[in-house]
């Protein structure tokens, strides 16, 4: 018999990996555009793949008890998943894409050898699917943490952006250094326009985790979404019909296992009668690969059963249970009754509670902080907070007319506000500490925290001080004081003060408007014409 | 040359220019040019024009630095940074000057690209044909500045290999030297922990001013802010002054500058110091002022 492998679907499988970079391309570009545009308002929705993700959708919806219109979309997604199956996760995923690359990369450098039966199980990432769902059912938001959207931007937002950055200052350096001055200014330019953010804490965790994830293609194709991806599952779920369904041919099969052994989710193309529908991503691999084209995929009206994955009722009973009783615990802790000084939140950020049952961990926000101020949360929130956004003066302070990271927040964790609204935000309260402030403990002069306090009338007012110096001298200094009730908490005091290490003036989250408890004075109308 | 003939010539050259300054010089103008009126680009082409022209301080090829002040994420209104319309006239002025090449750089206290967008001045200045540069850290070099308290620090190499240099600084109060103009405006051109410099802000300013040495200071006074300076936030910090003052001595520049607050520019330490540096004279009654309106 002729072999000969089918064109068709060699043309269908190159115009996937053409669908598959253009939506990753088109997901970098969105990346690179979060960012100060140069105007106020941010035109493009930088945000948008998150509206298309029905797990974010639902997980957060349940945990919060909102509907988010914006994150309607994602119902589309779940329409084209029920009529077509998971083609989402094959043709359009950019972390999908990801990892299919480094899967491609390992096979092709022999690091990766695929089996011809691979009979391990897939339900994983179903049973961290329903674990999610049910934290979501006590107001648990576990969803970042595993959505694949958010997991890729957060590695991008807080690992790849500081490399990119160093990768631009390192070649301007370069250029210098080779005597091509305009090169180098062009590239110091373009740094200055994108705004990459060049440091941030943790970020060695969550960078580690997504090089895991990428080597762990090194031990099977699409380790990811295979294994733990709570996304594709929710979609395996929703396939329904997969109106194009794999068929072989008898005649023509030659039993040579080459389509399932480099079958992408391992969906078992092969033996006839055990592909599992729900697995299939669309990437025609099976197809393209065949030596005789025995592999199609025709039209067919047929439902479709899900059937290979063994998700038995009482595995889905206990991770789901696993689940409630998991959350709880991630409430086990003591912020809930007093305040983090050092957990401040972006302006805009809902009162505590209803802020972690939205916020997913992205990193939107950390992405477009024109000042880097806003850092992945280790332990600052506690055990749900894990990643959530935290405002960390010393590194970063508050843009006085900057709104940005609120106009990006896909979930509303941060709400939306304008310029105007923005700077009448208080997000926490500078204190001065008179121990290692200059004037105060030294005698020197210094009114830098004052000189950079952005309200007006200033909410940093300077008071002459004495200080008695050794030898009896009195040195006489403008020192600052902080009007508690004009400080918005933006830190950029902290972060301009002189003393490098630990600033003589600290802001913590006390006073910030959100919070009804984290409260120094209480909100008392005074009586007026007395 | 003999060398006899050569100390003649030595002494003969610099007698006439110590005895008359203007003869190389000329045209000789006054040394303030104080322009008021109603656009700011029309006084600021009128200050430079009572100067005797761009042509007498910009050679053709030459490669221009103007270095406004850019320092915060403010609208022209708000009287933080330098009017845009007078840098952009200076820019056009440079170029039809003949310059070869005009930049418009500054270093900074808020986001870069945030204080350039929203100054206005990006926009009025490329739009006039300059380049508008962010500073960048590559091209940071310690360097020895010679002061009296500052030794060294970091410079941006750009405002060093400009062949000319001209400062527009905008006047505004400041809590610890009282006022900021143009001497202090060079705290735009270095890098390091410039905020330690206001432990001894006098001599840090007059240090940098006697290094950078400009070959015309523009002061900015279209809008002036008199009210929780440097950066204000209200219109109401701020005055319509509608004025441009312009000179190649940079003290005189700020004595006058020390007038729109109500200051005696005896009274201001820095200039004192920088007078005693001989970086300029600051009794305005010495000056030769011409005042002009359009």
């Amino acid at each position: 018999m002729k072999r000969e492998r089918s064109k068709k679907y060699f043309w269908l499988q190159r115009l996937r990996i053409l669908v598959q970079v253009s939506f990753f391309l088109l997901f970098f570009i969105l990346f690179l555009q979060t960012h100060y545009p140069g105007e106020d308002y941010l035109k493009v929705t930088v945000e948008r793949f998150f509206h298309f993700d029905p797990l974010l959708f639902l997980a957060a919806s349940i945990a919060s008890r909102t509907i988010f219109a914006a994150l309607l979309l994602s119902l589309l997604t779940v329409a084209a998943t029920l009529v077509f199956g998971r083609f989402f996760c094959g043709w359009i995923c950019p972390l999908g894409t990801v990892h299919q690359f480094f899967s491609f990369i390992f096979k092709k450098t022999r690091l990766l050898r695929p089996p011809k039966d691979d009979r391990a199980s897939l339900s994983s990432k179903y049973l961290v699917l329903f674990l999610v769902l049910a934290a979501s059912l006590l107001t648990v938001n576990l969803v970042g943490y595993l959505d694949p959207f958010s997991f890729l931007y957060r590695s991008f937002a807080v690992f790849i952006s500081p490399l990119l950055n160093l990768g631009l200052v390192q070649s301007g350096n370069l250029a210098y250094l080779l005597g091509l001055k305009s090169l180098g200014q062009t590239i110091s330019q373009a740094a200055g326009n994108l705004a990459l953010n060049s440091t941030f804490q943790n970020a060695l965790v969550i960078g580690g985790l997504f090089l895991l994830a990428v080597l762990l293609n090194a031990r099977k194709e699409r380790f990811w979404c295979r294994y733990l991806c709570p996304a594709g599952a929710l979609l395996g779920l929703f396939s329904r019909f997969n109106l194009f369904k794999l068929k072989i041919d008898p005649d023509k099969c030659i039993n040579c296992h080459l389509c399932s052994t480099h079958c992408q989710t391992n969906a078992r193309p092969y033996p006839a009668g055990e592909w599992r529908s729900s697995e299939c991503i669309y990437c025609e691999t099976c197809a393209a690969i065949c030596p005789t084209a025995a592999i199609s995929f025709p039209l067919s009206w047929q439902r479709e059963r899900m059937q290979g994955v063994d998700l038995n009722r009482r595995r889905v009973l206990l991770t789901s249970l696993t689940g409630l009783v998991l959350a709880p615990i991630f409430r086990i802790s003591p912020l809930r009754r007093r305040s983090n000084p050092a957990l401040i939140r972006p302006p805009g950020a809902l009162a505590e509670p209803e802020f972690l049952s939205r916020c997913v961990k992205c990193g939107e926000c950390m992405k477009v902080c024109p000042t880097n101020a806003l850092h992945p949360a280790l332990a600052e929130a506690g055990p749900e907070g894990v990643w959530t956004p935290v405002l960390v003066p010393r590194i970063g302070y508050c843009e006085y007319y900057c709104s940005l990271c609120t106009q990006v927040c896909p979930t509303g964790a941060i709400r939306e506000l304008s310029v105007e609204e923005k700077v009448t935000v208080k997000i926490g309260t500078a204190w001065v500490d008179k121990t290692r402030c200059l004037p105060y403990a030294l005698g020197k002069s210094c009114i830098v925290c004052e000189e950079h306090c952005p309200v007006s009338p200033k909410a940093i007012q300077l008071i002459k001080v004495d200080t008695l110096t050794p030898g009896g001298v009195v040195a006489t200094n403008l020192a600052p004081f902080v009007n508690v009730d004009a400080c918005i908490g933006c830190g950029i005091c902290e972060n301009k003060c002189v003393v490098m290490d630990l600033p003589a003036i600290r802001v913590s989250s006390i006073g910030e408007h959100r919070s009804s408890h984290n409260r120094l004075v209480l909100p008392v109308v005074e009586e007026q014409g007395q | 040359m003999e060398r006899r003939d050569f100390l003649k010539n030595l002494l003969v050259g610099s007698l006439t220019l110590k005895l008359a300054p203007g003869l190389l010089a000329a045209p000789a103008g006054p040394d303030l040019a104080v322009v008021e009126g109603e656009s700011p680009a029309a006084i600021t082409r009128e200050a430079i024009k009572v100067l005797g022209g761009m042509s007498r301080f910009i050679s053709r090829g030459d490669k221009v630095l103007i270095k406004p002040n850019i320092g915060w994420d403010r609208t022209p209104e708000m009287a933080a940074c330098t009017n845009p319309e007078v840098v952009a006239a200076l820019v056009a002025m440079s170029l039809e000057a003949g310059a070869r090449e005009v930049i418009v750089m500054d270093h900074t206290i808020n986001q870069p690209k945030r204080c350039y967008a929203r100054s206005g001045i990006q926009e009025a200045a490329r739009a006039a044909g300059a380049r508008v540069l962010f500073t960048d850290e590559q091209r940071l070099k310690k360097m020895s500045l010679k002061g009296e308290w500052l030794k060294e620090w970091e410079v941006f190499q750009d405002f060093v290999e400009a062949d000319k240099l001209i400062n527009v600084p905008i006047a505004k109060v400041h809590s610890l030297s009282r006022v900021t103009l143009g001497l202090k405006n060079w705290l735009g051109a270095v890098g390091g922990n410039r905020n330690q410099l206001h432990q001894k802000i006098d001599q840090a300013v007059v240090d940098l001013g006697a290094f950078f040495k400009p070959t015309l200071t523009v002061l900015d006074a279209y809008r002036v802010l008199f009210r929780n300076g440097p950066q204000g936030g209200r219109v109401s910090d701020t005055r319509l002054q509608k004025t441009v003052v312009a000179g190649l001595d940079p003290v005189a520049v700020d004595a006058y500058g020390a007038t729109f607050f109500e200051i005696k520019p005896q009274e201001l330490p820095f200039l004192k110091l920088a007078q005693g540096r001989g970086l300029g004279k600051l009794e305005l009654e010495k000056l030769r002022i011409e005042k002009r309106a359009v």
